[in-house]
């Protein structure tokens, strides 16, 4: 299975080669790091050491990277923004998370009863980095499409539960909003299925199935691996369309990846720096979780 | 000259007698230009020749400016150099006038290094940028009798204010004309890259060589921020007054995002004075007033102020003065003439305004009524 999953990985990242490149700081580094995780397996000479940091970081805290536009960068302001994300990863849990995972954030609501919220949702997108990061849930509830904008370090969540662990075809979900309801309809009441510990985060290749026409988005111009049938609902006008605007040259564009992500150098200075920290929380975290989930055997007969 | 145009009009008075005529091509009065530039206007970098220097008295060069002003080092966050000749804060006098509102304090120079967000203890989402004061020191204080301003004060502030140079971020000595290293010769402060100068009451004096930090202000006070816009360049009037433009379609020919009309006719037939038309945008002197400081890190001196329209570019030189609005005048004494920083004493890093929330403290919650 796990072999599996690789290859399936690999297939992804070809295909997300093909992608325009988003302005978000990991995005196209993604496929080299999935290209670059078995390599550093294989070779195991004594020269080579074992970097302190984790590759995965990048993946799993995408907002502590910088904006990587240059000219709104300044290493005074990043430490101070990383010393209060840390501040606040203290008091709360903000576990890992990707788009297409299934959350339930609790937050304190001055209007609700109880002066709690509780909202369960599927990640359709996830933006910004900072203390500004921010993900949007959502849900249908009664036949009504409902979309929350959580920010991750907004002092009034309370808590943040992962409920199914997964990724999925794509960058962002919006066209969840043009699919069909089943697609974005989720129990309120859902049980955690937790992941087994150190098992690759799943992929979810289900394919969504999109209302007719008219759509919020062009979506037959985004080259969505996660839409079944675009093809039922456009005509050539919107295929030859689609075709104009097709950038199939930007993925040689090494400039404008440069400039789209934090170099590799910078990353690991980043995460050097908030490694420790994170790191004993998550230790914290695991060792509380399974304190509370023993429980002890009663004494029979 | 004076006396030249004198003798002259004396010769043309003599020779006027005699009916010969002199031409006289002056026009009879001094011409002194009208607005002179304070006297630290001057040219700051030197010329970058080759000046044959050998390596040995390169090193020489550097060494001359470690044993005078100490070696580099990072101070607060800010690359500069420890510059242990400067007077001790704890020497320094005591004021013994009291505060009261109408005292003008002076002012800091700031860099703008970015923006994020706070949370106030209520749940509420504030914006706030972040200014960090950049390696500060006071270079001159010139007493109101002897600051002549460019522009004669109006009589009601004849002789009130004094005025208090301020420089921020040392920088090395060789690459500056010595003209401008000479404006910090008296002060023993280090040559800086900016200047500014503030114009101060003279209870609020200020010895050369007196350190400013973040300290000079509280946390909960207002204080007004000046800097220079970004620059746009040339621009139309959709961007530079957010006209709407035109349609892009139903018939419209080539004005998608003119301006349009510009003037009526008849009696008012010309084009009024402030009509918005296209033209250079931004890189003016703004200020914003009555921010309010809601946290403040003494350790890398940096202040977060309210909103996000602070005048300026990221990691762009802003002034921070204490506020003129007159309802948001500190009630209290602010420290005066600064903050003495004593290396023993120990500050908390963060300085925390009561509404806004600490990242350390727990989630909000609401009390069910």
């Amino acid at each position: 299975m796990n072999i599996n999953v690789r290859i399936l990985t690999k297939s992804v990242a070809q295909q997300y080669a093909f992608k325009r490149i988003v302005t978000f700081s990991t995005k196209p580094t993604q496929q080299a790091a999935a290209a670059a995780v078995p390599q550093q397996q294989e070779v195991t000479g004594p020269t080579v050491r074992k970097p302190i940091v984790p590759a995965h970081y990048r993946f799993v805290y995408p907002e502590f990277l910088p904006d990587p536009k240059v000219e709104w960068r300044n290493a005074v302001r990043e430490k101070l923004e990383r010393l209060d994300m840390l501040d606040r990863r203290r008091q709360i849990e903000l576990p890992e998370f990707y788009v297409g995972s299934i959350l339930a954030v609790t937050s304190s609501d001055p209007h609700a009863a109880g002066k709690t919220s509780r909202f369960v949702g599927i990640c359709i997108h996830r933006e910004r980095c900072g203390l500004r990061a921010r993900f949007i849930l959502r849900n249908v509830i009664d036949h009504q499409g409902i979309e929350v904008v959580y920010e991750l370090y907004d002092p009034t969540i309370q808590k943040v539960e992962v409920l199914r662990l997964e990724k999925r075809l794509d960058d962002s979900l919006f066209y969840l909003r043009d699919a069909l309801p089943e697609f974005s309809t989720f129990d309120e009441n859902m049980e955690a299925e937790p992941l087994e510990e150190g098992a690759p985060v799943p992929i979810n290749d289900i394919k969504v199935v999109l209302r007719p026409r008219p759509w919020l988005e062009r979506w037959e111009r985004q080259n969505l691996l996660g839409v079944a049938n675009i093809e039922q609902y456009i005509k050539d006008k919107h295929r030859k369309s689609a075709e104009k605007v097709q950038k199939p040259w930007e993925k040689y564009d090494l400039m404008k990846q440069y400039r789209a992500t934090i170099p590799e150098e910078e990353q690991k200075e980043i995460f050097a720096e908030v490694h420790t920290e994170l790191h004993t929380l998550e230790l914290q975290r695991k060792r509380n979780k399974r304190k509370r989930t023993f429980v002890k055997p009663k004494h029979l007969a | 000259m004076l006396r030249t145009v004198l003798s002259d009009l004396a010769r043309l008075r003599l020779n006027g007698s005699v009916c010969s005529v002199t031409q006289v091509r002056e026009k009879g009065h001094l011409n002194r230009p009208r607005l002179r530039n304070p006297y630290w206007f001057i040219r700051q970098q030197r010329s970058q020749t080759d000046d044959q220097v050998t390596g040995e008295n390169r090193s020489f060069i550097k060494e001359v400016i470690h044993d005078t002003y100490g070696t580099p080092a990072l101070i607060k966050g800010v690359q500069t150099y420890e510059q242990k000749q400067l007077i001790k804060t704890n020497e320094l006098p005591v004021p013994t006038e009291p505060w009261t509102p109408a005292v003008r304090r002076c002012g800091v120079i700031a860099r703008k290094i970015g923006q994020y967000p706070l949370w106030l203890k209520n749940g509420e989402r504030i914006r706030t940028t972040l200014l960090q004061v950049v390696d500060n020191h006071v270079i001159k204080y010139i007493p109101p009798e002897e600051y002549k301003p460019t522009q004669r004060p109006n009589v009601h502030n004849l002789n009130r204010y004094g005025c208090a140079l301020v420089g921020a971020e040392s920088t090395n000595p060789a690459q500056l004309t010595k003209e401008y290293c000479g404006i910090f010769r008296d002060s023993g402060v280090m040559p800086t890259k900016n200047l500014a100068r503030f114009i101060v009451s003279p209870q609020a004096a200020l010895a050369p060589g007196t350190p400013l930090n973040v300290g000079h202000f509280r946390v909960g006070e207002f204080v007004d921020v000046r800097g220079k816009t970004v620059y746009h360049g040339f621009q139309g009037v959709v961007k530079r007054h957010g006209f709407k433009g035109m349609p892009a379609s139903h018939g419209v020919t080539k004005t998608h995002r003119r301006p349009g009309n510009i003037g009526g006719g008849g009696e008012k037939g010309r084009v009024w004075p402030g009509t918005k038309l296209p033209g250079h945008m931004g890189n003016r002197w703004r200020i914003s007033k009555g921010l309010r400081i809601w946290r403040i890190n003494t350790k890398y001196n940096v202040m977060w102020v309210q909103g996000s329209a602070v005048p300026g570019s990221t990691n762009g030189l802003v002034y921070i003065y204490d506020t003129i609005l007159p309802l948001r005048k500190p009630q209290a004494a602010p420290p005066m003439p600064t903050l003495y920083e004593q290396p023993e004493d120990e500050a908390p890093d963060d300085i925390w305004y009561e509404q806004v929330h600490n990242f350390k403290d727990e989630s909000i919650t609401y009390k069910p009524e």
